[in-house]
């Protein structure tokens, strides 16, 4: 009998992977949640429809999309808008915007549509139900979407490079799930397959608002050119994402969800392993790889950014799509371990955004290895939010030692260290950041720096006997019940904590916002500053009345043009 | 007016910490309001309530002064600190009840003694002036209000509740409690200056294009 085990690669180290340089260069994969639902919707044949559509000449009115899934039906309820330029604004404190959705539990009756229009218009200051599953605007691209309509009313079509290099006619600026401003709540929608991988409900909202968006683009068109305008040719139509604006609202999320971000975290780490342990590769499935890496090559070469960081980091990885090339022309993966030795090998020849665009490509011929680990990416540990008291100090203190280590040297009362801190504004109740010795900000600090908190509670119990128990130090010392609890998940949750210092004066939320969105499937990041990025969501999928198994899967990639 | 538990959740976890207590301690509440709302109890009342009683001011004379029971404090006990020891501490329960004395709205006591429930995998009698209560973690026989204070609360192991009550998907908070939860959560709202507009959201380059 052969006993000789299969050789296993380990998972990447939690202190490698959760660093948020990392995390900040982490490319979209074949688990991404974009990519789930459109695979689902392929596979179990799911019908849209538009049952309305009553939009004027001028822009203005509702239309609905319906999703029809083989047990249920949800409905994306669009109310579009003429708003003054002058109002056009992706800021969070926005009160007005060129399109408004809900997504609806179902197919809407005319007096939930009139329900709605009186408050999705309003956003933040109107209110839904728990009939409606998320709530989201957009606003227009002004670059993109007055060409377009005036190329299309003069019986032109619009220009690929200027769509490519923008890659959206409208970009949301918020999409609020899970109970928000009263719609229903995950637990309602959280046992249906189809949605209870992540974020389900706001792919499908968005993959619905992104048709929505190209009919009102030609809607308008029409009543601009009349008889000469011309349909807008599917070819190109396929290259029109939606945008996505994201602020610091969402930066706090993958900090207070540590159970949650380590799943999404952890599916793709032992994907990667998975992969990597394989002791060769068909050549199928590196004639796929090579493809997709051509393919690639072209996405990322429209992928624009004006920021000093991103445009530091698109030239690293352009210099890395070079140097993989290189590689690729002179090794033909046919030695053992392929995918582990070119991980090896890039770990030293490329930069961080290079490696982790690599470790994303080569789990892309594998989909029977991987793609089941999408149904782990849900948190659905409610009781891990329970502390165990009968834990030791010791114990304890040796969790922190192994997920905070880096931490236990940093001086937390230097001020490059805690310059920065997080709160909740007044104005518009949401999170953002500051500087904690210019703003008088510190007493309303938000517990968003896991690692400086768990230093204090290590040094802390430091000062109690080993054996003590958890229980006894929280009873006298409650106000270190967030961080014990923290502690006591990462016995589960590996990749559960940034291993990263989230206040020091070197901090750049857009890694914490780039993290969450590459999950998304989100693609051509474009920070327009240190804690704000622009995305492209859906950029070549295929539309709803397009949808089948052979494109709902590879559409990330471009195909070169002929 | 109806919300969802989680906006219930997150409004009674800022008006916790507003009110002084710590940020673990306010996750606890605001797990806790959701839970009794979810069992269409007031969980936004009993919150409200607890909270204007303004315990933190010296929270160790509410906290219990050992972990031998019976549990009681220099002051009438917070169900806040009782209850978070309670399910730290479950294992006390597999030898003999816990008993507390002196509690202030013991109803969010329930929160906690049904995840010891769960951790111990049977079910927990409470006991509150002589009003029983049962929870196995999943299921809850309880009154539709409970008292504001309790002489004598005992926990124990007990046989499985025999019904359960009706669960809720939205919360239906008095305007009044939902006011006070809403003053107490304000005070963990940094007000807005010009200047954290500009940069505490990070303006940058147009977002106008």
């Amino acid at each position: 009998m052969d006993l000789k085990a299969q050789t296993q690669i380990e998972r990447r180290d939690p202190a490698t992977v959760m660093r948020l340089s990392r995390l900040g260069s982490l490319h979209q994969c074949r688990l991404s949640f974009m990519r789930q639902l459109t695979r689902r919707m392929a596979h179990e044949n799911w019908a849209f429809s538009r049952p309305k559509f009553d939009i004027d000449a001028k822009g203005v009115g509702c239309a609905v999309y319906t999703a029809h899934g083989p047990e249920r039906a949800y409905s994306l309820v669009a109310f579009a808008h003429d708003l003054p330029p002058e109002k056009r604004s992706d800021r969070v404190i926005a009160d007005a915007w060129d399109a408004t959705f809900a997504l609806f539990d179902g197919i809407p009756s005319e007096a939930d549509i009139e329900r709605l229009s009186k408050n999705v218009p309003l956003q933040e200051a109107g209110r839904v139900s728990e009939s409606e599953l998320s709530l989201s605007r957009a606003n227009r691209s002004v670059r993109l979407w007055s060409h377009v309509v005036d190329a299309l009313a003069a019986g032109q079509q619009p220009d690929l490079e200027q769509i490519y290099q923008v890659g959206y006619l409208m970009r949301t600026t918020a999409v609020y799930g899970s109970g928000k401003f009263g719609a229903a709540d995950r637990e309602k929608v959280a046992d249906r397959p189809e949605v209870y991988a992540p974020f389900q409900v706001e792919m499908l909202s968005v993959f619905l608002t992104r048709t929505f968006v190209r009919d009102l683009v030609q809607h308008m068109a029409d009543a601009k050119g009349g008889s000469r305008a011309v349909k807008l040719d599917p070819d190109i139509a396929r290259w029109l994402g939606i945008g996505n604006s994201t602020g610091l609202g969402m930066a706090p999320f993958i900090v207070n969800h540590p159970i949650l971000f380590n799943n999404w975290i952890m599916a793709r780490e032992k994907a990667i392993a998975r992969v990597r342990s394989l002791e060769s590769a068909s050549e199928s499935e590196v004639d796929q790889f090579r493809e997709l890496f051509q393919r690639s090559q072209l996405s990322i070469s429209w992928w624009r950014s004006q920021h000093p960081i991103q445009v530091e980091k698109l030239a690293a990885l352009t210099a890395d799509l070079d140097t993989l090339s290189d590689y690729l022309d002179t090794h033909a993966l046919t030695d053992a371990f392929p995918w582990n030795r070119l991980m090896t090998w890039s770990e030293t020849a490329l930069s961080t955004e290079g490696q982790e665009f690599l470790a994303s490509l080569i789990l892309e011929p594998y989909g029977e290895l991987v793609d089941g680990l999408a149904t782990c990416m849900a948190d659905s540990q409610a009781q891990a939010f329970v502390i165990d008291g009968t834990m030791s100090i010791g114990q304890a203190r040796e969790l922190i030692r192994d997920t905070h280590g880096w931490a236990l040297d940093l001086d937390w009362e230097a001020r490059e260290n805690c310059a920065r801190a997080w709160y909740v504004s007044e104005e518009k109740l949401e999170p953002r950041m500051g500087e904690r010795f210019e703003e008088p900000i510190a007493e309303y600090e938000q517990p968003l720096a896991p690692a400086r908190d768990a230093i204090a509670a290590y040094t802390l119990m430091g000062e109690w006997d080993e054996s003590q128990t958890v229980a006894e130090f929280l009873l006298l010392c409650p106000e270190h019940r967030h961080t014990l609890r923290r502690v006591q998940m990462s016995r589960n949750a590996p990749y559960g904590e940034i291993r990263d210092n989230t206040i020091g004066s070197a901090v750049l939320p857009i890694d914490m916002l780039r993290a969450k969105l590459s999950f998304f499937g989100a693609t051509h990041f474009d920070p327009r500053s240190d804690r704000w990025v622009r995305i492209c969501m859906y950029s070549g999928a295929p539309y709803p009345e397009e949808l089948t198994s052979e494109n709902a899967d590879f559409w990330v990639y471009p195909q070169v043009p002929v | 007016m109806s919300f969802s538990l989680n906006e219930m959740e997150a409004t009674a976890k800022r008006a916790t910490r507003g009110a002084g207590y710590s940020w673990g301690q306010a996750e606890e509440a605001s797990k806790a309001t959701r839970w009794l709302c979810m069992q269409g109890l007031d969980g936004a009342g009993t919150l409200a309530r607890l909270l204007e009683r303004g315990l933190t001011l010296n929270l160790a004379a509410h906290r219990p002064s050992q972990i031998e029971c019976p549990w009681n404090a220099e002051d009438d006990l917070c169900p806040l600190s009782a209850g978070s020891l309670l399910s730290d501490s479950v294992h006390l329960l597999k030898t003999n009840p816990i008993e507390m004395q002196n509690v202030t709205m013991p109803a969010l006591l329930l929160p906690f003694v049904s995840n010891a429930a769960r951790l111990l995998q049977e079910a927990l009698t409470v006991e509150i002036d002589g009003v029983q209560v049962v929870t196995d973690g999943d299921r809850l026989m309880a009154p539709d209000t409970l008292p504001d204070t309790a002489q004598r609360v005992v926990v124990s192991r007990s046989a499985s509740p025999e019904g359960s009550r009706m669960r809720h998907t939205r919360a239906y908070p008095a305007p009044e409690d939902w006011d006070v939860l809403n003053h107490f959560a304000h005070r963990t709202y940094a007000p807005a200056t010009e200047e954290s507009r500009l940069l505490g959201a990070g303006a940058g380059l147009s977002d106008n294009d």
